[in-house]
This record gives structure tokens, sequence and C-alpha cells, in this order.
């Protein structure tokens, strides 16, 4: 049992290297799928990046009435954050602070500088910005702001303005969701039948070395053996070769690739989840590289 | 020890019907040395491709040792295919190994140990003049190289049976005589030899039994037959 196991890995591996052209083109192809993988699970890594950035631009203001006093201002802050754990910050903006942001904003803009001017207090409310979890929660917090007793206290907030914003955004958030699982199963499916094809083409090459050795009586498993390590080789090398020069591709282009990004650090998350990815990568290679010799070698041993 | 019963073999090729073997039936006794002789198309390769169960009779059956050879399947039919030794007209080497692996691969299948492995193929390999190119892939020998190594590979796992179909093809009137020598010496050591041929000096000079075909049929069998056709 052992010595067949020590002769089937010594053929397997006679037969990657003695192909050695073969084998450089099945590993350049599966390199591909390597490729694939990794794009599939990166791109999840920054497409949740991505929203989650999105997600933090975006929040609702409340604007108080002027004669409310900041005491009462901070009270409503304290029970808005008791509200739901969906809020995940909730920023109280004074009068005073508010003019501040508007004057930095607007320097060197004489027609608003003058219009402030001539208006001797300060016209600006206070307000408090709410910041949620994901975008559906808004929708909740204006429905409770809008009740008593927050409602006579209240200006405006500028959920209405900005609900359609707000609205497309947890659309395409989830949109973006569900779109990536169709895509990963897609080039799921597309991986799968490139490798069967490739692993089987190198096979068809060893067609008529598979009925000779079953004419002389040798066992299934010692002529689908040698083929099964040389799939377990090309998927190992594959992975090897890719991953050393993916890294060395982040390594050098990681600054330019993040700028398209929004700064999402690739190399980085390439670094934190590099055995997953490696787990996924193997994992996936060698079920295919396995599943795809066995069925392959198995049309040629029906002599 | 084995029988040939009414073997008929009809391939269908497109909407037609050809018929390689009609209803031939021979023994073959163990120790025997037999040849099948007949012009090409006469139905010798289908006999042996029958034999090895390459192929499956239409009509008829081969009883090789009172088992029935169509019947085999699996680990039965590996056993019995280890007890033939089969030179091939088209040698069925293994491309992708050495003139010394192919001849190892045969004592591997069988489960021989690495030790009579390295003991046994180089004495084979002298046997059939292919000791100094045992590191050479079969594509680096000559035609009648490769016979000779398709002898050898037949030969080194003692067989009960060697079936050797046009084993003389490729090779020049010396090699010729000395793979018929060596035949008939392995055949003096008890072993069942088959030799399907159409070579004439061959067959007439061994002065063996013949069983004669023409167009799938058997036209003579003659006990201490010449070759008539």
């Amino acid at each position: 049992m052992i010595t067949n196991f020590k002769r089937i890995t010594k053929f397997g591996w006679q037969g990657f290297w003695r192909n050695k052209g073969l084998a450089a083109q099945v590993v350049f192809t599966m390199m591909v799928v390597v490729f694939i993988v990794t794009f599939l699970f990166l791109f999840r890594q920054v497409s949740l990046f991505l929203i989650t950035e999105t997600q933090k631009k975006v929040d609702i203001s409340v604007y108080f009435k002027s004669d409310v006093s900041e005491d009462r201002i901070l009270e409503v802050k304290d029970q808005i954050l008791g509200f739901s754990e969906g809020i995940k910050s909730v920023d109280y903006v004074s009068k005073e602070q508010a003019k501040e942001v508007f004057l930095e904003e607007h320097q060197g803009d004489n027609l608003w500088m003058e219009a402030l001017e001539e208006i001797e207090d300060n016209p600006f409310f206070a307000s408090l910005n709410i910041s949620a979890q994901t975008p559906d929660q808004y929708a909740y917090i204006s429905s409770f702001l809008e009740d008593e007793p927050f409602a006579s206290l209240i200006e405006n907030v500028s959920y209405n303005k900005n609900k359609r914003v707000i609205d497309k955004l947890f659309q395409i958030t989830t949109n973006v969701e569900r779109g990536g699982l169709v895509l990963i199963f897609v080039f799921a499916v597309l991986v799968a039948l490139i490798t069967f094809n490739t692993i089987k083409l190198s096979i068809f090459s060893s067609k008529r070395e598979i009925t000779t050795r079953k004419l002389v009586g040798a066992s299934n498993w010692f002529i689908q053996g040698p083929f099964i390590v040389q799939g377990i080789l090309y998927s190992l090398f594959s992975v090897v070769i890719f991953d050393i020069v993916f890294f060395l591709f982040l390594l050098f282009l990681n600054s330019q690739v993040s700028s398209l990004l929004l700064d999402f650090n690739l190399l980085n998350s390439f670094k934190v989840n590099a055995v997953s990815l490696l787990l996924i990568q193997f994992s996936f290679l060698l079920f295919l590289g396995v599943i795809s010799s066995f069925v392959a070698v198995r049309k040629y041993l029906k002599v | 020890m084995i029988i040939f019963k009414g073997i008929t073999k009809i391939f269908q090729c497109k909407d037609r019907f050809i018929t390689a073997l009609e209803n031939v039936s021979f023994e073959i006794e163990q120790g025997e040395f037999l040849s099948v002789v007949g012009k090409s198309g006469a139905g010798k390769t289908t006999l042996v491709k029958l034999l090895t169960k390459e192929y499956d009779p239409t009509k008829g059956d081969i009883i090789f040792k009172n088992l029935s050879v169509s019947s085999l399947w699996g680990r039965d039919l590996q056993h019995y295919r280890r007890k033939l030794g089969v030179v091939y007209q088209d040698y069925k080497l293994l491309y992708d190994k050495t003139v010394r692996e192919n001849l190892e691969y045969i004592m591997q299948v069988l489960g021989a140990s690495d030790e009579s492995a390295q003991r046994d193929v180089p004495k084979v390999l002298d046997i059939v003049g292919l000791e100094g190119k045992k590191d050479n892939f079969p594509s680096e020998l000559s035609g009648g190289e490769q016979q000779r190594l398709a002898i050898a590979r037949a030969l080194i796992h003692r067989p009960e049976v060697i079936v050797a179909d046009e084993p003389t093809g490729n090779l020049d009137p010396y090699n010729t005589y000395e793979v018929i020598n060596l035949l008939k010496k392995i055949h003096s050591l008890g072993t069942t030899v088959v030799l399907l041929s159409h070579n004439k000096e061959v067959v007439d000079a061994l002065k063996k039994r013949v069983v004669t075909l023409e167009n799938g049929r058997i036209i003579h069998d003659n006990p201490k037959g010449k070759f008539i056709l």
C-alpha cells in the first residue's frame, strides 16, 4: 500500500516534470483561475469597504428652533442615542459652531460675508448630526423625531431633503451585495469549466498510455493516481506562483491601486487575509484539480 | 488452456456492418506453440483484441482456464490480463517512460519489489539487446528497437501465455531470427506462445501448428502445418 502510494507519487511528479511545456501551459491557465478566485475574494473586501465608507458620509441633521436651550438639545441627544442600537453617533453643533463652519467654507465670498454682517443676530440653528449603522435606519430615526415631544422643538429634519439620496444608496449597497453573490456564482462555474477543460486536454495527450496501462493489467487507482498527483501539483504551482507575482505587484503599485479604490489598502488586506485567502485558493483549486483529473482519466479507463 | 468457441465479431461502421471474424473455433493447449496466419485484414489482430478483452465478441466466447473472458471485469479482468504477455503490432509502449521504466512498470503493476525489478530488468534487456538503451525514451529508439522493447515487456513478468502480433514486422532478417529463437526458447521453458504473422518463411521454419485465417474464417488448422496462402 505504502509502496504503491510512493510509486504513484513518483509517477505523478515524473509526468509533471517530463512534460514541462504542457505543465507550464496548465499552470498558466490555472493561474487565471487563481486570479478569478482572488479577485472575488478581494472584490468582496473592497465592496464592503466602499459601502462602509459611503455610508459614513451620509447622516441626517436635526435643526432646533432658536428658543430651544442647549441643555434641552443635549437631553434630546441622549434620548436619540437610547432610541435604537442602529444609531452610530449623534454630534451636537451649536449655533456658534455652525456659523464658524459656514464662515470657513465661504471665506473670500464677499456676497455672503456682507449678507451676514447685515443680519446682526446669528441666523444659524443649533443642530444634531445623526449617523446610523445602516442607511435603512434613517427613515425610523426621522419618523421618531417627527412625533412629540420632539416635533415642537424642531425647525426641520434634513432627512426629507436627503431621502432620495439615502434610499438610492441603500438600494445600491443592497444591489452590490446581491450582485457580488451572483458574480461569485457565475465565476465559480466559469472557473470549474476552465480547470476541467485544461486538465482534460492535458490528460487527452496521455490517452494511449492510459489504454496501454489498462491492457497490461494495472488497477484503476494505479493509473488514475499519478494524474491526480499531477492535478495537485498544477494547483500548488499555480497558487504559489500567482501569489508571489500578485504580492510583488501590490508591493510596487499599492499606492496607485489604492488611489483608485478610495484609499482602500489592497496590500494590507492581502497580508491580513493571507491565510484565509491561501486556504480558499488551495481548497478550491485542489478540489477542482483532483475531481477534474479523476473524471477525465475515468473516460479512458473503459477498456 | 484457451478455447475460442464460435467467435463472431461484427463491427458497425455508420450504416454498414463488417464481419471481422465468423464462427471461429479452435483450442490452444497449455505449452503449445501456435501460429495464426493470414493476409492483412484476415482477422488476426481482432483475435488478439478479443483475447485481451479490448473487444467483446458479437457471438461466442473465449474460455481461458475454465473462465469466460467475456464475463470478466474489474479486478478479475486485471488479474487475467497480467497472465498474458502481449506484443502488440503497434507496440503500445509507454512513451512517457524510459526503456527501463517501461519494464519496471509491468513488475510494479504486479506488486513486485523494487529489488526484484532491479534484478530482472537488466537480464531481459540483455536478452533483447537493449541494455545500452535503458535510459532512452521509446521515441528515441528505431522501429526495430521499439519492437524488441515490446517483446521484452511481454516477457518480463513470465506470463502464462505470450501473444505476439507480427513481432518481426519491423525487424531485419538477423533480428527476426533472434526474436523467433527467443520465442522458441520461452516456449521450451513451458510458456504457451501464440504467434500471429503473415511472414511465410518464419512460420514454415517453426514447423509448429498453424491456424490459417481468411476473411475472418478458419480455412486450415494443421498440427505440423505450413503457411499455405
